[in-house]
């Protein structure tokens, strides 16, 4: 990554000086950002720093990249949170109730919906609930976002419409993964003894099934963190929120590198804990993982 | 019968776990260094214009706060004129205007400036104001390692000086017509409080009519009323402007209440249904935008001054504003803008003309035409005349190739390394002719030693109208060897609720004053004369 952004056209130095720029100013910036060293000078020192807790200052603004990056993580943190919150508010009723009634009417209305709900691509999803919400009936806020320290209750407000944007897209297909995994379930055998000693479908499920079915599931909902961070970088951008999406595009196009660099080493960082907390919780879902490792 | 009611909750948990990791990074960062402007306070996203807030939207974030060393017309636009101010400035309407001086006088054959500096200004933070201070800010322009990104045009400085307590003295190396008013347009006549410089860059302070509040980058900047101000209290008590990539955001945000007014409509064809609904107004302001053709003068046929000549025939510019620009703008034949002092309008010099443009072309050899690329900026007016600009080539036999490239990319490879054939963009700098007198500069004109003359001797004239007669002689020689093709003047189209008044009717200056917006009634006679929306 750091060798891909390095050999990257346009130089940071030109980036700021624009059009005004004569060679020796773009030479002097280039020198005074560090840019001019050899890439395994950077590299070691870009690594140095990450390992030491420095992540450096922005070539653009010169702020400290860590506070950027924290105050947008105010932003991203929570909308990735309540994403995963609408997804599973989407995903798990619908999933359930489709496996329930998987050869009847109302089933196959709930696959279709979900099919329809993977089609949909966030950006367009927040273009529409704009549309509705925020100019024709004036309820939510069309975009931007208000500090948690100013106002909470308005900072959710900002974050409902994205939050709604980013999580029914990854409910849907986490809709699809929860219905066929409760499907498996319900063919099972254990399922079935269940029902024979006198349970209810329904109770059987809740004390038996769910439990099971959750192993296939939460491999998924730990991709989807993943997809819901990448989801987030363009929703950010529909709705104009100053958080970890935009500040990455933003630094992109500045060519603002070294920003990059901690960004992406961040989400990767992100990316591995949840991974980390996926494998960690099978012991715990299913003791049977453990036993036979 | 318990443990086995605990089971599912278990299950919900972990899932929240698996949530919360989504989110952990976020509470360990915050841990981290806080941001050096206090962190995000930007505007807020409830309804804007709550009587004396006003939110505008824009497309650009400053990228700093420091506008003394990065020329993003981004910063200039909220802060210059706003938090910090001139001894000059320019209003929207192209004069210059005593801000920080009350008058001055010119002496030493026009070489010398005595500034007479205002009484009793303070900065935002309560320091006074004092000549001293206005010596230290012009010096900083000069001193060695200075990062002014407009520091050349003050390069004729030869010494500033403080003469007794309300007089400074600016000494030139040689009288220059353009002098006061670089000073005005540009950063690098800001007034500086010394005590403050530190920081800059997270904290500006001036003298201005706001006082500088907060910064969330990529965000939001919010000025609010400075307390200290000199001059009439702005009815306004805070401005936010906030920033959108996307023009169809920046557009529902005004429709939806969340904004008063778009500094600049990014997409003109979008302004029709603006004007068409009562709830807003529109304002076509001019600015120094000059949308051209840059020609590589020095690759293959476009050597030829007949192929170049041919080429301006062979665009139809009210084609191109019709498409571009949804019919805002005006015509351009070189690189003055209406309102400069020496423009002249030569926009019908090479007027459209497929046969004319055939007929240069079979003169200088290439009557079949050739190939060429046009490499395009991500910028709606390179993106939407460039295929119009290639179908007109393409009339007249020159096949043009359409490379579109990012803005970084732009600045390296076309700028930097002149490496392009034909390519669109605009030039916004106010009276920037001296580039055509720059060796080297990206379009590699021939006869720059040519041009540097006629400015050197226009800038040494004795009369002002001597220089204007030198520098329009100037004009005329870029034109008749048609270094550039020169196609229209990119418009400021603002777009403001109704009933907001006092709004700049030009984008002249870089900066986007607000001192005078007002929620209803009128300005005074004397500032709508100055440019400003009555």
């Amino acid at each position: 990554m750091f060798a891909v952004l390095a050999v990257l056209p346009g130089s940071p130095a030109q980036v700021i000086l624009g059009t005004q720029a004569t060679p020796s100013a773009v030479h002097a910036l280039s020198a005074k950002l560090g840019l001019d060293q050899p890439l395994w000078e950077r590299y070691a020192r870009w690594v140095g720093g990450l390992v030491t807790g420095h992540l450096g200052r922005s070539y653009i603004s010169g702020r400290p990249i860590a506070g950027q990056i924290g105050s947008a993580l105010q932003v991203t943190g929570p909308l990735v949170g309540l994403g995963l919150v609408v997804g599973l508010a989407v995903a798990l009723p619908l999933g359930v109730l489709g496996a329930l009634r998987h050869r009847r009417p109302s089933g196959v209305a709930i696959s279709a919906a979900s099919q329809v709900g993977i089609a949909v691509p966030n950006f367009v999803a927040g273009i529409l609930l704009i549309i509705v919400f925020a100019v024709a009936l004036h309820l939510l806020p069309a975009g931007g976002f208000t500090p948690w320290a100013v106002a909470p209750v308005t900072a959710i407000r900002s974050l409902a419409l994205p939050a709604v944007a980013l999580g029914v897209v990854e409910g849907a297909i986490l809709s699809r993964y929860v219905r066929s995994a409760v499907l498996d379930v319900l063919r099972s055998d254990y399922l079935r003894t269940a029902r024979a000693k006198g349970l209810r479908p329904a109770q059987a499920l809740w004390r038996h099934g769910l439990r099971n079915a959750a192993v296939p599931v939460v491999t998924v909902l730990g991709l989807e963190v993943a997809g819901l961070i990448v989801g987030a970088v363009v929703v950010e951008n529909v709705f104009t929120l100053p958080g970890v999406g935009t500040l990455l595009l933003q630094s992109v196009q500045n060519r603002d590198l070294l920003t990059v660099e901690d960004i992406v080493m961040m989400i990767a960082g992100v990316v591995l804990v949840v991974n980390l907390l996926v494998d960690l919780s099978y012991h715990l879902l299913d003791p049977r993982i453990g036993a036979r490792a | 019968m318990r443990p086995r009611r605990m089971a599912p909750l278990l299950v919900a948990l972990l899932m929240l776990a698996v949530v919360g990791a989504g989110c952990g990074g976020g509470s360990a960062s915050r841990g981290g260094k806080p941001t050096t402007s206090g962190g995000a306070r930007g505007g807020g996203a409830g309804r804007a214009g709550s009587g004396t807030s006003l939110t505008i939207g824009s497309q650009v974030a400053p990228p700093t706060l420091d506008l003394t060393s990065n020329p993003a017309a981004a910063i200039d636009e909220v802060l210059d004129y706003n938090v910090y101010q001139h001894l000059y400035e320019l209003d929207p309407a192209g004069k210059l205007v005593p801000v920080l001086a009350t008058s001055y006088s010119l002496s030493n054959g026009r070489r010398t400036y005595t500034f007479t500096i205002r009484k009793k200004v303070r900065f935002s933070n309560g320091d006074p104001l004092t000549p001293s201070d206005v010596v230290y800010s012009l010096e900083r322009v000069t001193r060695p390692g200075s990062t002014y990104p407009y520091k050349d045009l003050m390069s004729e400085v030869r010494s500033v000086r403080a003469v007794g307590d309300d007089e400074v003295a600016v000494t030139l190396s040689h009288p220059d017509w353009e002098w006061l008013f670089d000073l005005a347009a540009y950063s690098d006549g800001v007034v500086l409080d010394p005590k403050a410089v530190g920081r800059i860059a997270t904290h500006p302070v001036g003298t201005g009519p706001f006082a500088f509040k907060s910064f969330t980058p990529n965000y939001a900047v919010t000025l609010v009323r400075n307390p200290y101000y000199w001059g009439p209290k702005p009815q306004l008590s805070e401005v936010t402007w906030r920033y959108f990539s996307s023009a169809d955001a920046e557009n529902a945000a005004l429709q939806s209440g969340q904004l008063n007014v778009i500094d600049n409509e990014p997409v003109p064809q979008d302004v029709a249904r603006f004007k068409r609904d009562p709830r807003f107004q529109v304002i076509d302001g001019r600015t120094n935008g000059k949308v051209q053709l840059s020609i590589n003068n020095a690759y293959g046929p476009l050597r030829d001054k007949l192929v170049r000549q041919a080429i301006c025939y062979a665009t139809d510019k009210r084609a191109i504003i019709d498409a571009a620009s949804a019919g805002y703008g005006v015509p351009l034949g070189s690189d003055s803008v209406p309102g400069d002092p020496y423009y002249l309008d030569l926009a019908r010099t090479y007027p459209y003309n497929p046969r004319r443009a055939k007929a240069l072309l079979a003169r200088a050899g290439y009557p079949h035409g050739f190939r060429v690329t046009i490499t395009l900026p991500p910028y709606s007016y390179a993106q939407v005349s460039g295929p119009l600009i290639a179908a007109e080539l393409q009339a007249v036999g020159i096949t043009a190739t359409i490379k579109n490239i990012q803005w970084p990319l732009w600045l390296s490879q076309v700028f930097a390394h002149r490496d392009f054939q034909l390519t669109i963009v605009d030039h916004a700098e106010a009276r920037d002719i001296s580039n055509y007198a720059t060796p080297g500069y990206y379009w590699n004109f021939a006869h720059t030693a040519q041009v540097a003359r006629l400015l050197q001797a226009g800038d040494e004239a004795p009369t002002r109208a001597q220089w204007i007669a030198d520098y329009r002689q100037a004009l005329r020689l870029i034109t008749s060897q048609a270094v550039n093709d020169w196609l229209y003047v990119l418009p400021q189209l603002t777009v403001a609720q109704a009933g907001l008044v006092g709004l700049p009717t030009s984008g002249l200056t870089e900066s986007f004053p607000v001192q005078y917006i007002r929620y209803g009634g009128h300005v005074p006679a004397p500032v709508a004369h100055q440019g400003y929306s009555s």
